[in-house]
């Protein structure tokens, strides 16, 4: 059906080995917490909204709500969904811990992956964003429905 | 400037209308702790952080709680979704209905609209810093107050994702108050 890698098949846990244990700034006050070998997979941070685990404070509900995409379309959007959420929090880690490399590299690796999943769903289903190859095209089509606020 | 993705931050579709909630989400929309009032006041703020750490961050979430106030809006926008003149009135939403029918407007969940007087900015990163901790903190409890009303998966799904991006931009905020303590070596007194 999908002919993409699903990036939540992966193995991570090599990757986040040693992510915090790097002493990356002497002079930044480092919070307890933030002394952390342990992130979340990117679609299993952004149905949590939390991609560090030792921030992730849960309310009300036990296990978080998977997103159950109802056709390939949904699928793929949901794929770059949790991509671009992993690139806003790491983003937001990196502002304060510019100097963590390994952070650097996790946030290239999740923009080159939505990247190519990016192309794949703009030229099958339209554009995402206005530099998309796929508004090269009569009519335009940045207009065609869906809008993010319909249902 | 910025630049749109034709997407949500994170999914929301409504099946079942919900007018009562659909008025207590616009607590989170033109609310004083609601996310217009966070976009405004980190992206205000921004200019006169003192260093590049503190630019970024408030340029950064203060462009993510934009995003924000586009989630809040859809809930509302699907929640009404349908909603006859009847419906609306017997929901509390007399006053919604007659200056606006099924329009957003930026109001709180009784209807006062939003006002720039609901953030600040002093100038002074630790004031800033300080507010925008208990801001984030405030819109937590909201958010919390929101999913206690609730049973609708819908509706809990996304409003759970936002209730935890205060809590990340809370330690976000935390850490760089913390930072700056120690850069300019002043006291948190």
């Amino acid at each position: 059906m999908n002919n993409y890698p699903d990036f939540r098949k992966f193995n991570y846990t090599n990757m986040y080995n040693n992510l915090f244990n790097q002493n990356i700034d002497n002079n930044i006050y480092k919070e307890a917490y933030e002394d952390s070998n342990n992130l979340y997979d990117p679609y299993n941070g952004f149905i949590r909204g939390n991609l560090f685990k030792d921030l992730y404070d849960p309310y009300k509900i036990k296990v978080p709500y998977d997103v159950k995409p109802m056709n390939e379309q949904a699928s793929l959007l949901t794929d770059i969904d949790a991509l671009g959420f992993a690139m806003v929090d790491l983003n937001l880690y990196l502002d304060i811990y510019p100097d963590d490399r390994k952070a650097i590299d996790l946030f290239n690796q999740y923009r080159k992956q939505k990247e190519g999943l990016m192309e794949q769903y703009e030229s099958k289903y339209g554009p995402i964003v206005l530099n998309s190859d796929s508004l090269n095209k009569y009519p335009w089509a940045w207009d065609d429905m869906p809008w993010p606020w319909d249902n | 400037m910025w630049k749109y993705e034709k997407k949500l931050e994170y999914p929301i579709n409504i099946k079942n209308k919900d007018l009562k909630m659909a008025k207590a989400l616009l607590e989170q929309y033109g609310g004083s702790n609601g996310e217009f009032s966070a976009a405004l006041r980190y992206l205000n703020q921004r200019y006169t952080m003192p260093d590049e750490k503190g630019y970024a961050l408030l340029n950064d979430i203060g462009t993510e709680e934009l995003a924000h106030v586009e989630m809040i809006a859809t809930m509302v926008k699907q929640l009404m979704e349908g909603a006859s003149v009847k419906e609306l009135i017997d929901n509390g939403l007399t006053g919604q209905y007659v200056g606006h029918d099924h329009a957003l407007f930026p109001v709180d969940a009784n209807g006062v609209p939003f006002t720039a007087a609901y953030f600040a900015t002093t100038g002074d990163w630790h004031a800033d810093l300080t507010e925008d901790m208990a801001a984030e903190q405030k819109a937590r409890a909201v958010y919390e107050h929101l999913m206690n009303m609730t049973d609708d998966p819908d509706l809990l799904a996304p409003l759970s994702f936002l209730r935890q991006r205060e809590v990340v931009h809370y330690a976000r905020f935390k850490e760089l108050r913390n930072y700056y303590l120690k850069k300019f070596n002043k006291r948190d007194v």
